[in-house]
């Protein structure tokens, strides 16, 4: 019988989504999937694993799509969880969460050396994150086995997707906006958050002193302490930056073998821009300012 | 051994390589990006295909998209936009071509010097740059730009400020104008319609006003390279500097090779004075390594990657200025909304600017709808209405300035993005040691440790700080002079694409790293010509002009040090880069 995970470390595995996305209400993994599968892909890890990767990468998604439509509302679940849902096409339609998986996944040539230390740090080094979560206590034992995958899979020399490591950052701060988005709609806390919410989240995420980028430096070795708070740092602003261009880019309809589009951006339904699409010139030129076409000294 | 090696085929390197090409000597350049020879097989007009920065074909990274980019640190929230590629980061640049302001130069006695950068002044007078930046606008051709709506828009809050205008080449005061643009303006029917089968050259010469600078020029349609609207270093430099036999007596046309990254400057101490030799580069494709030596070594890799070549290379660095003292421009963005047509999509990305030495300046910016809508979202001021970062100044404009984002992005892009007006705001910054390029310690790519580029915006200078927000009230004047119904301030992160004085020429030899003739105080035979060698940011121009006067002028101290000639520029006069022979040379070629 495996002993149970200590209060704090549940509360952590909650608040950075990985506990409701495969064992919540709307959990990815029924408790029983928990138990020793047969064979491992990875010999070196625990079978659980397998059954772990699916819920992560789902966990991720989700957490992007409440990022994406942050960037872009739109008439879809997470802008009406989030508060803002309107009537014309937003992130869902304009592809942006690929688009920003995509960016986060291929952002540094060298993952392993980042994305996995990253992730590491945070699940083992910011267990104890002081915010009492109410319910915990009844969770079941098998808890243990999440958590012992989790702790395997990160300290493993297996790719880590950066969004995975970014997704539980949002969703660590999600959590200290809104204790209560641990459970409910959708896998993600931080894509249960309101508007304004969310914008919280990016508060605490941009400071420039921000905690937890803090507590995350302490996890790294010189000279890679500071490296990994800044990153952190550009990250913070380039989810919002990129999340937008990626949202208002032709990116969903371009096709890259014929490199034409498949039918009208997003984007350009909403502002107008070249009704008729691409152009080789435009009728705008109207003269030369006060007539003159050439100055000297 | 070749004569000259440059390193580096962006907005410098083609400058000196032409320029002693011209000369007969054996130049090689090697650039470490792709060479984009068939821009209509390569580019689109899309957003994300040209601009992605991990895979667009406009990014810093080898010519095999599927390849990752080069990473860059940034430890901070900011984009440091800097493309490879033959043409370098000109390939999506806009053209504009303005002067540096005299007060940044030594010998200045202007009422107003005391309130320049006075301890990182040009070590020569802008009297002696006038013949470079006159050869340079003559070579381009830089012409004064036409006008299209956002420009008109532009003018009449301009017209507003009581500001005269400026009609000389020089600026001497705050004065507003179309800009001098390295653009070939519209000829024929270029700008007069939209029809594309009217757009064909000849029938069209010059802009077409299509909008895609940014997505590069390759118009109009069936133009010889070198006749292309748009005065990227790719249509202009490059082209006659693989041509110089034709339009050069005694000319030899430069090598240029292409996805070739410099890893290595080689340097030995001859007679006790340490010496470059040459360069290690490796091939993009095969891995393979070469190395070649060369009289003189020119670094035109830009202001980022100059730093960490320098590095890598083991060079010395004595007073510990190499990479330090970057400039930026510490640029901010606004935006206004109106009720009418702005046109704001359409021509040049820029032809209008306000002038404003010591201060900075302003231009209009038309961007599509991908970049205006990044360029709403890069702020150090939180977002609009949610939280300021510290931050979210008040002013003339609408409410606090942050990040207009989620849904009041959207509602401001569906009013129609020929609604917007948006004006960069270029601010006089100081050069500062704390804002620089290092080595990171974030793993080493296959060209050894990588740059990181640290800018402290929230650090700089009182003067600094004082000119940006000068010239952002400036900017909301403009804005609501023009008709705004509502005018909003973003607060820019660092988006720093105007680079300078990395490198930087100076006077005195505590800190600087290259002397007055462009070479480097550590190491002989070894100059630099391209951004990060000018001394300081100008005053706020658009530094490629500026730039390139100046690499013409160290093409001649190399061409006279090393190669025993004589200058040339007060001589004679430039052959202008549309030059047919040019043209027929390179069909010759396939290009
Ligand atoms: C969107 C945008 C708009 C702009 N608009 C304007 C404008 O209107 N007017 C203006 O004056 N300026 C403008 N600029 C700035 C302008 O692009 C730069 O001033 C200019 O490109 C700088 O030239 P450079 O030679 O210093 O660097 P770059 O143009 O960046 O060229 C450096 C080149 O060196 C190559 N390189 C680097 N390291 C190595 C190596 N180790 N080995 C081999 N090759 C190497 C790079 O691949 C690159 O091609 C703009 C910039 C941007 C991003
Ligand atoms: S607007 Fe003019 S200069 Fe710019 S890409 Fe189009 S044709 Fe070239």
């Amino acid at each position: 019988m495996p002993t149970a995970v200590p209060l704090a470390r549940r509360a952590f595995l909650a608040r950075i989504g990985i506990l409701g996305a495969a064992l919540g209400g709307g959990g990815l993994l029924t408790r029983s999937l928990l138990n020793p599968a047969d064979a491992a892909t990875n010999p070196l890890l625990p079978p659980t694993v397998d059954l772990l990767r699916p819920v992560l990468a789902a966990l991720a998604r989700d957490t992007m799509n409440g990022l994406t439509v942050f960037c872009q509302p739109g008439p879809d679940a997470y802008s009406r969880t989030q508060g803002t849902v309107s009537k014309t096409p937003g992130a869902m339609e304009s592809g942006a969460t690929n688009f920003i998986i995509e960016s986060l996944d291929n952002f540094v040539p060298f993952p392993d050396a980042l994305a996995q230390p990253i992730g590491a740090a945070m699940v083992t080094g910011l267990a104890d994150t002081g915010i009492v979560l109410p319910g915990l206590e009844l969770l079941p034992p098998q808890l243990r086995q999440l958590d012992k995958a989790l702790a395997a899979l990160l300290q493993s020399d297996e790719a880590l997707p950066l969004s995975l490591p970014i997704a539980m950052l949002l969703n660590l701060m999600a959590t200290q906006v809104n204790p209560l988005a641990v459970n409910g709609p959708h896998l993600s806390p931080f894509a249960r958050l309101t508007y304004a919410e969310k914008a919280s989240a990016f508060e605490l995420i941009e400071k420039t002193d921000a905690d937890l980028v803090a507590l995350l430096d302490v996890q790294f070795p010189e000279p890679l302490k500071e490296s990994v708070s800044g990153l952190l740092k550009f990250v913070g602003g380039a989810l919002i930056e990129f999340g937008t261009f990626g949202a208002y880019s032709e990116y969903a309809v371009f096709d890259p073998k014929t490199r034409k589009l498949k039918g009208r951006p997003v984007s350009w339904q909403l502002s107008g821009y070249q009704p008729d699409g691409p152009v080789e010139g435009w009728d705008d030129f109207i003269g030369y300012y006060q007539g003159r076409t050439e100055v000297h000294d | 051994m070749r004569d000259v090696i440059v390193i580096g085929a962006g907005g410098g390197g083609p400058v000196v390589a032409k320029e002693l090409a011209a000369k007969g000597l054996d130049v090689l350049v090697l650039e470490a990006g792709p060479r984009h020879a068939k821009p209509r097989d390569e580019w689109t007009t899309f957003e994300n295909d040209a601009n992605n920065p991990l895979s667009g074909y406009f990014r810093l990274g080898p010519t095999d998209r599927s390849k990752p980019a080069w990473y860059r640190e940034w430890p901070q929230n900011s984009f440091v936009w800097q493309l490879s590629g033959v043409g370098g980061t000109t390939q999506h640049f806009y053209g504009n071509y303005p002067r540096a302001y005299p007060g940044v130069f030594k010998g200045y006695d202007g009422a107003d010097r005391n309130e320049y950068d006075v301890n990182h002044r040009f070590p020569f007078t802008y009297k002696e740059m006038v013949p470079y930046f006159e050869w340079v606008e003559a070579l381009m051709p830089v012409q004064t730009a036409a006008m299209g709506h956002k420009e008109q828009l532009f003018f009449k809050g301009a017209e507003t400020m009581g500001l005269p205008v400026q009609t000389t080449k020089t600026t001497l005061r705050a004065s507003y104008r179309p800009q001098e643009n390295a653009i070939l303006q519209p000829q024929g029917t270029a700008g007069k319609t939209s029809d594309k089968n009217l757009l064909n050259f000849p029938q069209a010469k010059g802009c077409t006003f299509c909008g895609y600078c940014f997505q590069g020029c390759m118009r109009p349609k069936g133009a010889p390279r070198n006749q292309f609207a748009k005065r990227s270093t790719d249509n202009s430099y490059v082209p006659m500097a693989l041509t110089a036999e034709v339009w050069a007596t005694g000319g030899r046309p430069a090598e240029l090779i292409a996805d070739a990254y410099v890893t290595q400057v080689h340097s030995e101490k001859r007679n006790g004075v340490l010496t470059a030799t040459g360069v290690t580069w490796r091939d993009n494709v095969t891995g393979d390594e070469h190395r070649e030596d060369a009289k003189v070594v020119v670094m035109a890799g830009g202001c980022t990657e100059n730093p960490r070549l320098w590095f890598n290379s083991g060079l010395p660095n004595p007073n510990d200025w190499v990479g330090r003292g970057y400039t930026d421009h510490f640029f901010d963005w606004m935006i206004g909304s109106f009720d009418d047509y702005t046109g704001n999509p359409k021509g040049v990305g820029s032809s209008a600017r306000l002038d404003y030495p010591p201060y900075g300046g302003l231009e209009n910016v038309g961007l599509p709808p991908a970049l205006s809508a990044f360029s709403a979202s890069l702020s150090d001021s939180g977002i609009r209405g949610q939280y300021k970062n510290g931050r979210g100044a008040t002013g003339p404009w609408d409410g606090p300035a942050g990040r207009v984002a989620g849904p009041e992005l959207k509602e401001l892009l569906s009013g129609g993005i020929d609604k917007l007006l948006t004006v960069l705001v270029i601010t006089d910054d100081d050069v500062e040691a704390q804002n620089r390029v290092t080595l990171s310690a974030l793993p080493a790519d296959e060209n050894g440790p990588i740059p990181k580029v640290t800018f402290k915006q929230r650090q700089r200078t009182k003067r600094t700080l004082k000119n940006r927000e000068f010239m952002a009230r400036k900017a909301a004047e403009l804005l609501r002079g023009a008709g705004a119904k509502k005018v909003y301030r973003i607060d820019w992160a660092p988006l720093i694409l105007h680079v300078q004085s990395s490198m930087r020429m100076g006077e005195s030899e505590n800190n600087s790293v290259l002397d007055a003739r462009g070479e480097s105080r550590a190491v002989k035979r070894l100059f630099i010509a391209d951004n990060s060698a000018l001394p300081n940011g100008l005053g706020g121009p658009n530094p490629t002009l500026t730039s390139q006067a100046l690499a013409t002028r160290t093409a001649e101290k190399i061409f006279q040090t090393y190669f025993g000639g004589d200058p040339w520029v007060l001589k004679e006069a430039p052959v202008v880069s549309t030059d047919p022979r040019i043209s027929v040379r390179l069909g010759q070629l396939g290009l």
